[in-house]
């Protein structure tokens, strides 16, 4: 593992709305030895550094289905909604969302707003 | 689908176990991403009882509505069509899908025959229980990326982020670089990652402290996202994580400089980080010269100084002007208050401290800050007694309002009490920690609103004169105190009340004296003479300490052997280099090895090296004292702390766990037992990879295969032990009782606090695992531990005898004499006097403090010759391991010897009157022995039991040296007959004698002095070199009498007779020759040592057959002898050059 972490060039994704950067492993909806899970769409993924299993892995990011900008999969940058929408693209098409991840984004505006550095 | 659900699950029971395990075998099998049985599975049927129970409440309320995209919005928009399905489904939220296409192929055929058997899972079923899986893994994903988002924002958040790309480009750009920045900035745990980033590799950053090293490692490989890797480690004294994988790694100053020694130019590394070199301590500043000396060789090195921000110039100058970063801190604003203390509670030099001041800032707290608001308060004080004076007066306190937790903290404190600080408080109630200067810099309290400061520390300095350290109260500096008002403001605005004036302040050191101007220097210099650096004085160091200091380092170390007279490392210095311990001990332990004592030597020197096992406080406590009775050795504390290990590890063996409690009994901190056997290995290794020891070469732990099996499966399970406690460490702080305060010290021998406490580790974790014992599980392999203990256990008295000789030879010069009258006194006015230091006592810790009674002449043996003198043949002395000076000067861990007898084993400078019935040691000790006969007697066994131990030594180095396989080295034979010579001159040596110091007077006429004009007569005196290895009979220029050996100068003693004085002569006959005639008792001598037995010279001459001439002691015996009068070349023993000689002298008359 760590070996050809040492091997491999360093790839580095990072998200173009928060800056949140690291690097990641694999690219593709099909990460290595993740068996019959399956991502929906392209994502940059990294072995899921919480746990001690080697076989975990994580999904760092992908690019909005839209204008194709690289955004991590934070809510604050993106939302899953049959395709990735960058945040961005979600606020201007916010009337073809459903009502529940409207509302969602309201809550989350709303409690975002006080006190963060 | 609702109703089809209602009916199938009626004949469904997701509680019934089987019915998951049928799910398990759908979506948990071997070969699928979450297994049955992992840690993952058993959180996803947890997840999956959630969502159930979420998923019944939404239908029951009616909130499932489903949501439609409004029609009307859409209509106005005149922008792309997202393709967005018309109805909301949680399900579309979710990246992952779980294809289990395989399965429902078996299901869908199966389908008709489980639909009827009433336990088998329908397709809902199915369906159901991938829906929760789906929603569990994006759970899982959510939360692992919400810990990756928390600690990048984290990291951005540090005030040394911004300066991230500027680190990077001054490294790149200059070989060494000063980051300074204040608590809290992050560059301890950033700026290797900066570099790690920026493809920097093999990266070393030294850290003052072992616990840093470990906790630093554990922070940044998680920031690094590595935690399960060993990308990021560290490696302290027993302990490494270091792999070949290893990019960063964490280790001691000292460490680092242990591998400049074994790798001159460092070439492992490409960066080395210095970290808190503000701290100013030995290792650090000896390591920053010699990185700086290294720097020319290595000019592609990168070398990186961290600071705090004090005196950085100094650092930067030292290196070549090497550009400073500077770094904010992140302190909140602290309000200082200058409290000084009113003379009349200021604490006269014997008394007590007065605790008002401190109680009086403690109910100002009270008064002015609500409960509600939370906050810790720090005090600092001076030390141990200050400490439990104030302690116990906030105690009274904390009691009556109920308010405060009241804590100490200092270094002595066991580590169960040390971590209660640690721990929070319940609400509406304060802790008051009051702490030493270890929570200066070593130990960080998160939570701390209120810090006192008395501004005093405590500080060891060393006294060269006295050669003594010396535990004194000092102002500290103002650094210090900027240090300590900062531990206010770490998680919000503080308060630091200083209990002295602003004007005060002001007339402080701006910094500490750092430790190298402040310690002996023994070990430094050592470890400069052995990395070839030259001449320690003209070292270049960041801040040179005073020449007189490195001169006592090197004749203390001239004195040890370790150096020779032209201050040339000697092949026990060069050894003694590199054991990471005091002189002394390396010291021991190279003599142990060449006796059958290695196993108690390494254990004594083992525990001579770390902290006293024995908790301060469990002194007082009766049971404590009881339970430890039987440890007790009156032949010295490294005896009883010899007896304390074997015992320990007895207990081990047969009770694995109850160790602990057995610890509690007797008032025994653990963890310096679990140093002890880690440094005793340390200690054993070392030995053989230096050929000192030989290596028992049997197959790896032996044993059949079947135990090899068992041993192989309890490592497996003691590895997966201690990786699930370190996972679980640091997620455990534990609220403390309101009596929290109270128990602890008292109570720590007693059985309650362990049920108490052993039930809240259970409540909290499910297991108590002992970390410790895991660990020492997987180090040693406790069969082997035993049987190597045993051999130490119930010493012979001969090997008692002849290990307190080896741990007096290892400690000497550090000797003291009992005062000639302490059996008058009482026990607790005992007083000793050591060379250079009148007047010091037995520190109440050790054993001769309890029964000092051991130490006096016996009554019925003695005689009194004199006002102060008493003949007696039970002279004792006392080796000690440090005299330290606090209230009183102290000496512990001491170790009673047979007076005569040891010092002429190990003194360094014996010196003789004519007949030899009086002798002076070291200068500053008087024998005087009756009969002249008897005198001589010893002075001749001590002198060849000496030379033999020598050459014996002298073979056991040298074959260490040549790392050849033994052969050429000491024989069992002859190492048991000196052990055995040895014993016997210990034990059977009745010859009365008085023992007193020297007057000023009597040491400032002590020598006859060199003679005035050279005397024809001198070349008369025989020439005793083959007698004496290594040395030759010559006039002594100083002293004068005549130098007979390197320790021994005869006749030279002011009130001896003429030497040559024929009147000295008396008539002698040998016991193992047929010699008789008038000798000196020098003469005598030369011949007692030369002649030996009949039986014993055969046995040597036996031995010595096969070996090539000139090395036997036989052939070593005769040499060539020119007479002058025969005008002839003799080959002959001394005694016959004697003979010859006479015989011309007797014809000439
Ligand atoms: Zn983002
Ligand atoms: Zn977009």
């Amino acid at each position: 593992m760590e070996q050809s972490a040492a091997e491999t060039p360093q790839n580095t994704f990072s998200c173009q709305l928060c800056g949140l950067s690291t690097s990641f492993t694999y690219y593709g909806q099909k990460p290595p030895n993740t068996r019959a899970v399956v991502l929906l769409e392209e994502c940059f993924v990294v072995k899921d550094p919480f746990s001690p299993d080697k076989e975990k892995f994580l999904v760092l990011g992908s690019t909005c289905s839209l204008c194709n900008m690289c955004v991590c999969v934070g809510p604050d940058c993106s939302l899953f909604y049959t395709k990735r929408f960058c945040i961005q693209c979600v606020n201007k098409h916010l009337d073809q969302f459903p009502q529940q991840i409207l509302a969602e984004l309201a809550k989350k505006k709303q409690s975002s707003k006080p006190g963060v550095s | 689908m609702d109703g089809d659900r209602r009916r199938d699950s009626r004949s469904w029971d997701w509680n019934c176990p089987q019915s998951r395990a049928q799910m398990d075998q759908i979506f948990f099998r071997e070969q699928d991403y979450i297994q049955a049985g992992s840690p993952e599975h058993k959180e996803f049927w947890a997840f999956f009882d959630r969502f159930q129970r979420f998923k019944a409440k939404r239908d029951m309320s009616g909130s499932g509505v489903r949501g439609e995209v409004k029609e009307k919005k859409r209509t106005g928009s005149n922008k792309v069509d997202l393709g967005l399905p018309k109805e909301y489904d949680a399900r579309y939220r979710i990246n992952v899908s779980v294809c289990t296409g395989d399965i429902e192929k078996r299901m869908g055929k199966s389908d008709p025959r489980s639909r009827q058997r009433s336990s088998g899972p329908g397709p809902q079923e199915v369906s159901d229980c991938r829906l929760a899986l789906l929603h569990f893994l994006d759970f899982s994903q959510k939360q692992s990326f919400g810990k990756l988002a928390k600690l990048r924002r984290e990291q951005k958040n540090l005030p040394i982020f911004q300066y991230r790309d500027r680190i990077v480009e001054l490294v790149r750009l200059h070989p060494v670089v000063v980051v300074a920045g204040d608590t809290g900035c992050g560059k301890s745990t950033q700026v290797p990652q900066y570099l790690i980033s920026a493809g920097f590799s093999h990266i070393a950053c030294t850290q003052p402290r072992r616990i840093a090293c470990i906790s630093l490692a554990k922070r940044v490989s998680f920031e690094s996202l590595n935690q399960y890797g060993s990308k990021v480690g560290y490696q302290i004294r027993f302990e490494t994580s270091r792999t070949a994988a290893t990019k960063l790694l964490f280790l001691t100053e000292g460490l680092l400089l242990r591998q400049i020694q074994q790798d001159k130019i460092l070439d492992q590394y490409q960066v080395v980080i210095v970290d808190e070199v503000h701290e100013r301590h030995l290792h650090c500043d000896f390591l920053l010269g010699v990185l700086r000396s290294l720097l020319a060789d290595r000019p592609d090195l990168r070398l990186i100084l961290m600071s705090a921000t004090i005196n950085i110039k100094l650092f930067s100058e030292y290196f070549h002007s090497a550009p400073v970063l500077q770094v904010p801190g992140r302190l909140f604003p602290i309000q200082v208050i200058y409290q000084p203390i009113p003379p009349e509670e200021q604490p006269s030099r014997s008394e007590k401290l007065d605790p008002r001041p401190y109680l009086r800032i403690l109910q100002g707290i009270d008064q002015r800050y609500s409960p509600e608001e939370r906050g810790d308060l720090l005090l600092f004080l001076s030390g141990m007694a200050e400490i439990s004076t104030i302690q116990e007066a906030c105690q009274v306190y904390a009691t009556h309002t109920r308010r405060w937790i009241v804590l100490p903290l200092h270094s002595t404190l066991s580590l169960v009490q040390q971590d209660k600080v640690f721990d929070v408080a319940p609400a509406g109630v304060r802790k008051c920690i009051i702490s030493t200067n270890i929570a200066e810099t070593s130990v960080t309290i998160d939570g701390v609103r209120f810090v006192v400061d008395s501004g005093k520390v405590k500080e060891m300095s060393f006294d060269p004169k006295a050669k003594m350290q010396r535990l004194q109260e000092f102002w500290i500096s103002r650094a210090s105190s900027e240090q300590r008002k900062g531990r206010a403001g770490r998680t919000g605005p503080g308060v630091c009340y200083r209990l002295y004036s602003e004007s005060d302040y002001n007339a402080f050191a701006p910094y500490p004296v750092p430790e190298i101007h402040r310690v002996a220097l023994d070990s430094l210099v050592l470890q400069m003479k052995s990395m070839d650096l030259g001449d320690p004085l003209s070292f270049v160091f960041i801040d040179p300490p005073p020449t007189a200091s490195i001169q006592t380092a090197v004749t203390y170390l001239k004195d040890q052997g370790a150096l020779d007279s032209h201050g040339e490392l000697t092949s026990i210095g060069r050894l003694l280099a590199q054991l990471p311990v005091d002189v002394v001990i390396g010291k021991m332990l190279v003599l142990g090895s060449l006796f059958n004592l290695v196993e108690p030597v390494l254990t004594v020197a083992a525990a001579l090296s770390v902290q006293s096992p024995f908790l301060r406080s469990s002194q007082n406590n009766p049971d404590c004292s009881t339970a430890r009775q039987p440890l007790h050795s009156n032949q010295g504390d490294p005896f009883t702390l010899l007896n304390t290990f074997n015992a320990w590890v007895e207990v081990k063996g047969d009770r694995g766990g109850g160790s602990r409690k057995w610890c509690r009994r007797r008032g025994l901190e653990e963890q310096r037992l679990y140093e002890m056997v880690n440094l005793r290995r340390q200690f054993k290794d070392l030995l053989k990879s230096h050929s000192l020891l030989e290596s028992e070469d049997r197959a790896p732990s032996g044993g059949d295969r079947v135990q090899r099996r068992e041993r192989f499966t309890e490592r497996k399970k003691l590895h997966q032990l201690k990786r699930d406690h370190e996972q679980q460490e640091g997620s455990k702080r534990k609220v403390l009782r309101l009596d929290e305060g109270q128990d602890g010290e008292l109570s720590s021998g007693s059985d309650t606090e362990d049920k108490g406490r052993g039930r809240k580790d259970k409540e909290g974790q499910g297991q108590d695992v002992d970390i410790q014992e895991v660990k020492f599980k997987l180090r040693h392999n406790i069969s082997e531990l035993q049987k190597a203990v045993s051999t130490s256990q119930d010493l012979s008295s001969r090997h008692q005898a002849l290990l307190k000789l080896l741990l007096c030879r290892g400690l000497y010069p550090q000797l003291a004499l009992p005062d000639e009258h302490n059996s008058t006194r009482k026990d607790s006015e005992q007083v000793f006097h050591t060379r250079n230091k009148q007047g010091v006592v037995i520190h109440p810790t050790s054993v001769f403090a309890s029964d000092p009674e051991v130490l006096h002449v016996p009554e019925d043996d003695s005689r009194e010759t004199g006002p102060d003198r008493k003949d007696s043949s039970r002279h004792q002395l006392l080796a000690f391991v440090t005299l330290l000076e606090t209230n009183k000067p102290y000496l512990s861990n001491c170790v009673r010897v047979p007076a005569l007898q040891a010092l002429l084993l190990v003194a360094s400078s014996v010196d003789t009157n004519a007949d030899c019935t009086r002798l002076v040691v070291d200068g500053w000790l008087e024998l005087e022995l009756k009969e002249p006969e008897e005198a001589l007697r010893v002075l001749s066994t001590a002198i060849s039991l000496r030379s033999e131990w020598e050459r014996l030594l002298k073979a056991q180095l040298g074959q260490s040296s040549l790392r050849e396989p033994s052969g050429q080295g000491v024989s069992r034979r002859d190492m048991e007959k000196l052990s055995d010579s040895l014993f016997r001159f210990l034990l059977y040596t009745e010859v009365n004698y008085s023992l007193q110091r020297l007057t000023a007077f009597q040491a400032q006429n002590l020598y006859i002095g060199p003679r005035g004009e050279p005397d024809s007569s001198y070349s008369e005196v025989p020439d005793l070199s083959p007698l004496f290895p290594g040395a030759e009979a010559k006039p002594d220029p100083i002293k004068g009498g005549l130098r007979v050996t390197s320790f021994f100068t005869y006749n030279c003693l002011a009130d001896s007779k003429d030497l040559y004085s024929e009147c000295l002569r008396t008539f002698w006959s040998c016991p193992n020759c047929e010699l008789y005639m008038p000798l000196t008792p020098l003469e005598r001598m030369h011949h007692e040592v030369s002649c030996r037995p009949a039986g014993e010279l055969q046995g040597v001459e036996k031995e010595s057959e096969g070996e090539p001439a000139g090395s036997s002691s036989a052939s070593s015996l005769t040499r060539i002898y020119h007479c002058d009068v025969c005008n002839e070349d003799l080959k002959l023993t001394s005694t016959e050059i004697l003979k010859h000689k006479r015989q011309h002298m007797f014809s000439a008359k």
